[in-house]
């Protein structure tokens, strides 16, 4: 497929750039605007940001994703690995049950795991809050976590732990020094799904907020019928968040590589 | 080592409770009664007589699955040349390619679709540009086209990437094969490249059609309060009447349309192999 | 020498399958023993279970006194050497070396000093700063038997170590594990399917089938009295021939007396005779204690291995009639057409039907011009079950004919009492070209001569190992040959430095002590 693209490709890829990228520059320069008008540009200006600081709830909402977030990433990337960990010492039988299982919400439209959510918790009488969106976060974000470190699992040696434990490491030992290790890079991009997948959710925490906790998602959401520039900023601020975080994710490796290759250099 | 595999029993017990309890009690309250009380349930096919009954109810039903088999024809034709075009690259730069389609899914659907509400209004940069050639105001904002626009632009994306993973996955031999067999271009497209890329679209149609018939904030947002499609009635039902055994009938259904399509995308998926000869891991 | 483990009565159950059936086996200091045999024998499984990665269904494991069946791996004083290294790879040599010392908290300086005498052992001193990735697969191997024995077990234990590796760094290592295990004087603990490392390497081996033991001993032990067919078979090779004892010291194979040193079977009871290739001397013919002729000769390096046929299989002769080509042409229609004679059972008359008619004939009619065949529209003939010639007409729709004969015959077959088995074959005709365009000769005359064999006990197939005739396949022409194909007969292996050839008539003798007469199995 070394063909040559004709200009048809080229104009097709980028229109297609046009096309994703528009929407995310329109809302960031509007950020900036000097007036209300979603439509047309008055002079630069930072007040909707301003606004945005100064606004409770704005801030609240802010407070609540981003705490949301970093919680339910800690709690199911270490019950996801642990539990993929355990999963690949465990019988066939079982281990399909739960990956079946796991594709469910995975599978399912977001809605209908976010009304399940909403009966089970009124079944059982927790209050909707806080507390409900952070364990419908970590309820929906491990099967991902699950879902990256699984592959990571079967590549590796089956003799590895039980070499560790043959050298005398306990279990917990063979776990951390040896198995942890192996499979960091599937831990890493699981918790990176798990987080974004936790920062933009909306569908789910939705359902299942009350009691005055919004994320930014349902800010967006409940705001978006009157205009509100504020909301402009608010996003801007979301999309540089998470374009943060993928920098972080993409450099870092690429700094230790870098490091590494200069200490091999040096070795040599 | 048994005592791994005991670490993942905590999961499993979470699992059952917050993965499975849930799906449980949507049919439980599908078939049953009012009364927002665990004890006092009483089995009906009422709520799902009440919705096929209904020719509201069947019109939003009939609006849902229009738009959603809309979206998923538009992301496949748009969505298949780019795969294509992308797929023709090197491989570095197959990734950056790669990259920026998947760049915008890691923002906030949410944020993403409330952009196009500014670009898409009356006297928004679409409009603007309009009035500049002399044309008048259109109506962009609140109308199936925004609602089907919001739609591609969010989920198009997963169609490209499954479309341009089967084609990287294609053993590019059989193409030089086929060549040599004295096909032309078109030819070996036709007869070895689209019938061989044909699971990764399936699969994209599935991942585009799944949300897009399920989905609510994108019909509120770009078609209006008053633009429902199934999504909205099921929003409606569990937030605003509080009918939560109604709204789990229409989620049930929903459902039900959902695995009758994948089931069906599935079979379909099958039966390229025979004539395509075949190259599906 | 002191017992230093005993595994009683381990029997080991996965998922209602029995893979260890009740072992019983004691290993002492010092010992280099091999648990040897086929995969799926259940060594590997008998040394996790003492490594502590499995615990038995039922038995007990001693180890220096004490049952450890339930004790984990990380409490055991043994340590082991795995399937394919099982080296950590995001460690270096050095740390994966350390990394039961570290576990252990030793001080760093002590660390240090035992890792160095480690590499120095297994002689990669300069290795300790590389990536365990970079290495090649002897020195992961040689790094992964540092590791385990830098921990100064009283048992190492060693999972077919050497699987991995090309022979030439197999046989290095094999001398080398070897040379460690005397320095280190310790107890290793060696599975493998590799007979010949076992027997090179084990002070002790133990044979292994299906989850029991065939047989513990030395390794002269086990090669100079296998105690069954099977252990016979995989220790070495063997010739492992049908007999029968006479009573004590006494055997017959070949329906030849012989003496032998076993006692304590019963009279006329029916055995296996095994006798060793290097056992076996070719002699003058008429000194041989059995007469054969040398089959083939393979040159092994230093000595010869040849087979010796001293009886030969049961065989047939058919006869095989090659004629010209001669199709009939038809100028009108511009055809030709082209068939042959072809022979019958009588008892494959009543199952014959125009498809075998035309398959056995060789019917075919084509256009000269174009190569391009006609279909056969009409075939006439009548036949019966009867011995005679019966014609059969081939006609095209154009007209084109042609007639031939159908040879009904008796049906052509062998038996043989003494093999109890049955060979058949029948006469064909072929086209001289045929015989030229052959690409695997003798394959194409068993399927043209229909010749098969069987055994006459439970009707199973039995092989024709040979096929010969009395033509040049290169310039064969017209004429009538002979095919003679033939089972296997009685076939020696045997090992001398001489040099014999093929077809050589030669004989063969042993002593009464290298007959080894087992039990048959079952």
């Amino acid at each position: 497929m070394k063909q040559k693209n004709g200009l048809w490709g080229k104009i097709l890829l980028v229109l297609t750039a046009i096309f994703f990228y528009a929407p995310i520059v329109y809302i960031m320069i509007f950020s900036f605007n000097g007036s209300r008008s979603l439509t047309k540009l008055n002079g630069f200006s930072l007040q909707w940001y301003e606004k945005m600081f100064s606004d409770r709830t704005m801030m609240q909402a802010i407070f609540y994703t981003i705490a949301i977030a970093l919680l339910a990433t800690v709690i199911s990337t270490v019950v996801g690995t642990l539990t993929a960990i355990g999963l690949s010492r465990s019988k066939k039988i079982l281990r399909n049950v739960v990956e079946q299982v796991n594709n469910l919400p995975v599978m399912n439209p977001e809605i209908v795991t976010g009304i399940g959510l909403l009966m089970f918790f009124s079944a059982i009488g927790i209050k909707k809050g806080f507390g409900t969106m952070l364990l419908a976060h970590v309820m929906f974000c491990i099967p991902y976590v699950i879902l990256s470190v699984m592959p990571k699992l079967r590549s590796l040696d089956p003799n590895l732990a039980d070499a560790a434990m043959d050298l005398g490491a306990t279990p917990l030992q063979a776990l951390w020094k040896i198995i942890v290790p192996q499979i960091t890079p599937g831990i890493l991009s699981g918790a990176l799904i798990a987080f974004t997948m936790s920062f933009d959710d909306f569908v789910i925490s939705y359902f299942v907020t009350g009691n005055g906790v919004n994320n930014i998602s349902i800010l967006v959401y409940t705001m978006s019928k009157r205009v509100n520039p504020s909301i402009n900023a608010l996003s801007t601020l979301v999309i540089a968040m998470i374009t943060l975080v993928l920098i972080m994710i993409n450099i870092i490796p690429m700094i230790q590589e870098k490091r590494k290759k200069r200490k091999d250099e040096t070795v040599l | 080592m048994k005592s791994f595999q005991r670490i993942s029993y905590p999961y499993i017990l979470w699992m059952t409770l917050m993965i499975v309890a849930p799906m449980l009690l949507i049919v439980l309250y599908a078939f049953t009664t009012q009364g927002n009380d665990v004890t006092t349930f009483r089995f009906t096919l009422e709520n799902f007589a009440r919705f096929f009954q209904d020719a509201v109810f069947l019109d939003v039903l009939k609006r849902s699955l229009i738009i959603a088999v809309a979206t998923t024809v538009i992301c496949v034709l748009l969505g298949y040349p780019i795969a294509y075009v992308i797929a023709q690259h090197n491989p570095k730069n197959q990734m950056r390619l790669v990259l920026m389609v998947t760049l915008p899914t890691w923002i906030n659907m949410l944020v993403r679709t409330y952009a196009w509400m500014g670009i898409l209004q009356d006297d928004g940069i679409i409009n603007s540009f309009f009035s500049l050639v002399g044309l008048g105001p259109v109506k962009l904002l609140h109308t199936t086209f925004a609602v089907i626009l919001g739609m591609v632009y969010n989920f198009i994306p997963f169609m490209i990437l499954q479309i341009h993973t089967s084609l990287t996955k294609m053993d590019q031999s059989l193409l030089e094969a086929a060549e040599d067999l004295g096909a032309n271009r078109v030819e070996s497209f036709l007869r070895v490249t689209l019938p061989l890329s044909l699971p990764g679209v399936i699969s994209g149609i599935t991942l585009v059609f799944l949300p897009a018939v399920s989905s609510f904030f994108i019909p509120k947002l770009l078609g209006g309060g008053q633009y429902v499609l199934i999504g909205n009635v099921i929003e409606t039902q569990f937030l605003t009447s509080g009918d939560w055994n109604f709204g789990s009938a229409i989620s049930l259904i929903m459902a039900v349309i959902i695995i009758l399509s994948m089931y069906l995308a599935k079979k379909v998926d099958r039966s390229p192999e025979s004539l395509g000869g075949g190259s599906k891991g | 020498m002191k017992k230093l483990i005993q595994f009683k009565h381990i029997v080991k159950e996965f998922d209602g399958k029995l893979v260890l059936k009740g072992i019983d086996l004691d290993i002492y200091e010092n010992e280099f023993v091999t648990l040897l045999g086929p995969s799926g024998c259940g060594k590997t499984t008998l040394l996790r279970i003492l490594g502590g990665f499995l615990t038995p269904s039922e038995g007990q494991v001693i180890f220096d006194g004490e049952d450890i069946k339930n004790l984990p791996p990380y409490k055991r004083e043994v340590n082991t050497v795995f399937q394919k290294y099982a080296l950590f790879p995001h460690m270096n040599v050095y740390q994966n070396i350390a990394f039961g010392l570290k576990i252990k908290k030793e001080p760093k300086d002590i660390i240090e000093q035992k890792v160095m005498r480690m590499l120095k052992l297994v002689n990669l001193e300069d290795y300790a700063e590389r990536n365990v990735t970079e290495l090649s697969g002897g020195q992961q191997q040689r790094i992964a038997i540092a590791r385990a024995l830098v921990n100064e077990p009283s048992v190492l234990l060693l999972d077919e170590p050497l699987g991995a590796l090309d022979l030439k760094l197999r046989k290095e290592m094999q001398r080398e594990l070897k040379k460690i295990q005397q320095e280190v004087g310790i107890t290793f603990i060696y599975v493998t399917h590799d007979q010949e490392e076992a027997l090179t390497m084990s002070d002790k081996i133990v044979v292994m089938k299906d989850g029991e033991i065939q047989q513990v001993g030395t390794p002269t032990d086990i090669y100079n009295e296998p105690v069954n067919r099977y252990v016979a078979n995989f220790i070495g090779e063997s010739n492992i021939v049908d007999g029968m004892m006479l009573g004590d010291k006494e055997v017959v194979f070949e329906d030849k007396k012989f003496d032998c040193v076993d006692v304590g079977f019963e009279p006329r009871q029916k055995v296996d005779v095994v006798i060793r290739p290097e056992d076996l001397d070719i002699v003058p013919r008429e000194e041989g204690k059995l007469k054969g002729v040398v089959k083939s000769v393979v040159f092994k390096g230093v000595h010869y291995e040849m087979m010796v046929e001293t009886r030969k299989g049961t065989s047939i002769t058919v006869k095989m009639k090659v004629s010209e080509d001669r199709p009939v042409f038809n100028e009108a229609a511009n055809e030709k057409i082209s068939a042959n004679d072809f022979y019958l059972d009588v008892e494959d008359v009543a199952e014959l039907d125009e498809a075998t008619i035309v398959a056995r004939a060789d019917a075919q009619a084509w256009n000269p011009d174009t190569d391009e065949f006609v279909s056969i529209k009409e075939i006439v003939y009548s036949i019966e079950p009867k011995i005679g010639k019966y014609p059969v007409t081939f006609t095209t729709k154009a007209g084109t004919s042609i007639t031939v004969n159908m040879i009904v015959k008796e049906q052509n077959r062998v038996t043989s009492r003494e093999y109890n088995e049955e060979i058949y074959a029948m006469n064909f005709f072929k086209k001289a070209d045929e015989i030229h365009e052959s690409m695997a000769l003798e394959t194409d005359l068993k399927t043209w001569a229909n010749a098969s064999a069987w055994s006459l006990e439970d009707e199973s197939e039995v092989e024709i190992t040979s096929v010969q005739y009395d033509f040049d396949p290169e310039t064969v022409t017209t004429g009538l040959y002979d095919v003679t194909f033939a089972t296997e007969g009685y076939e020696y292996k045997v090992v001398s430095t001489d040099l014999y050839h093929e077809g050589d008539e030669v004989g063969l003798t042993f002593a009464p002590e290298d007959i080894h007469i087992m039990e048959k199995e079952g």
